[in-house]
């Protein structure tokens, strides 16, 4: 058996994320759907239903009548907040495990992820792009691919950090010498399998800009930036730390001052607090 | 490798000793003998650990940025976001607990870089100029550091002994 065959027999052995989040995706980002469009979505699925309901109660949200159907919940939290909810409930299960690989403790994975697709989110609204909620889940579930390389890495982790060390090698580069295949790579093969939108399989295909043409793809371009950002704050970094390529085209092509790169910083500080609570909440 | 897992039995053996979590653009200040104090990994952002070892009064400051007056509202709001706001709040909460600047031990740690940064993303470095700078303009001297390059560390300090210990992601703790 080769890595690669061995690998997608690996993928077919992952915890899969719920369909739901497929489900809602699909109507979420159609401008055409209404907000009873996306609770019906919602409430076909009774685990995450009871999940939202129980987080909706919770005394987080201080909401004076407990809401007792989806319908309720978006009328008294708003569509945005309910759907964030679903979409993150959905990715725990998948992302909230340790890394040995990436030197990852539990809930770090989670943690950086949750924090990516926070930013990405605050970044969307900024270039008022449309499909927020693809781009939060994109940036939510792009390192998928390190739970199954994880394993490999570590095997061959002195090789990938001589590389990285001696070769001037990225990780995600030195990744694909030593083991044939990179965590972006293969985190879009197993959202094909999951069948997931080909607009998410392509942005997590290339949330490291592998393919610097793609920087042309705005969607991509938030994605990544929001990686690049999140990585620098540290915050759930395994031991991969920064040894990623920033490219700079991208703060051309999104037409960003350093300036504005500080600022994105600042806001993202402002919100740790939202991500904490979205962390405690999940 | 021995030595430090001597250390480590040590703490374990206090039993008591309390971690208090200095969280991202955050701070924290304590003369209590049974806590350490420890910020999490550190990318870009810079971990100041402070410590007066005749008092026992120690500190560690996590900031993200530079300089506060890219927006003033929010260091207003979040002064521990930025080097210039936070680290004179940092000194000053010690020296009301007795510290004295003359007698503080300095350590920072963090201010890594994403690869081929080209000046956009250096705020690693602009991180540690900043910190270097307001050191430079009142006359205060690091004493150890762990700066720049590509990993990122966690930081903690023991208040009662002073010790400092750094750790990079999937490796073991290790004392400065």
């Amino acid at each position: 058996m080769t890595t690669i065959q061995k690998l997608i027999k690996e993928i077919e052995n992952l915890k899969p994320i719920p369909a739901i989040a497929n489900q809602v995706l699909a109507v979420v980002d159609n401008p055409d759907s209404s907000m009873e469009d996306i609770a019906n979505v919602i409430q076909y699925d009774p685990a995450i239903t009871a999940n939202i309901l129980r987080t909706c109660n919770s005394v987080y949200f201080g909401l004076k009548n407990p809401a007792e159907s989806i319908k309720t919940a978006v009328n008294m939290l708003g569509i945005d907040q309910v759907v964030e909810l679903v979409l993150l409930k959905s990715g725990t299960k998948a992302l909230s495990g340790g890394s040995k690989g990436y030197g990852l403790e539990e809930g770090d994975m989670w943690r950086y992820s949750v924090s990516s697709a926070v930013i990405a989110k605050q970044l969307a609204v900024k270039f008022n792009l449309e499909n927020k909620n693809t781009i939060f889940t994109s940036a939510l579930i792009k390192d998928i691919g390190k739970i199954v390389l994880q394993t490999h890495v570590f095997d061959s982790y002195h090789k990938i950090q001589d590389l990285v060390d001696n070769k001037k090698y990225s990780f995600r580069e030195a990744e694909k010498k030593v083991i044939g295949i990179d965590h972006a790579e293969l985190g879009a093969m197993i959202a094909k399998m999951w069948k997931f939108s080909p607009k998410m399989v392509n942005i997590i295909r290339h949330h490291h800009l592998s393919d610097e043409s793609m920087i042309k793809d705005r969607e991509i371009a938030v994605v990544y930036l929001a990686d690049c950002i999140c990585m620098m704050m540290g915050n759930g970094v395994g031991l991969d730390g920064l040894s990623y390529r920033f490219k700079a085209q991208v703060v051309e092509e999104l037409g960003l001052s350093a300036d504005d790169i500080v600022m994105i910083i600042a806001e993202f500080g402002m919100n740790m607090k939202q991500v904490e609570e979205l962390l405690h909440m999940v | 490798m021995a030595f430090l897992n001597l250390s480590l039995r040590n703490n374990n053996g206090l039993g008591s000793c309390v971690k208090q979590i200095v969280g991202v653009a955050d701070m924290k200040v304590s003369n209590n003998i049974k806590e350490s104090i420890i910020t999490y990994s550190l990318g870009s952002c810079i971990g100041l650990v402070i410590y007066d070892p005749v008092v026992k009064v120690g500190g560690i400051l996590h900031y993200m940025l530079p300089e506060s007056s890219i927006d003033k509202d929010k260091a207003a709001a979040r002064p521990y976001m930025f080097a210039d706001s936070g680290i004179p709040r940092l000194f000053k909460t010690a020296y009301k607990l007795g510290a004295v600047k003359q007698r503080m031990i300095i350590y920072a740690a963090g201010g890594a870089e994403i690869l081929d940064q080209k000046g956009f993303f250096n705020i690693g470095k602009r991180n540690y100029m900043a910190l270097k700078k307001m050191f430079f303009k009142n006359n205060v001297m690091i004493n150890k550091q762990d700066v720049g390059g590509n990993k990122n560390r966690t930081v903690r300090i023991e208040i009662a002994s002073g010790d400092i210990y750094v750790k990079t992601s999937g490796a073991k703790e290790v004392k400065i």
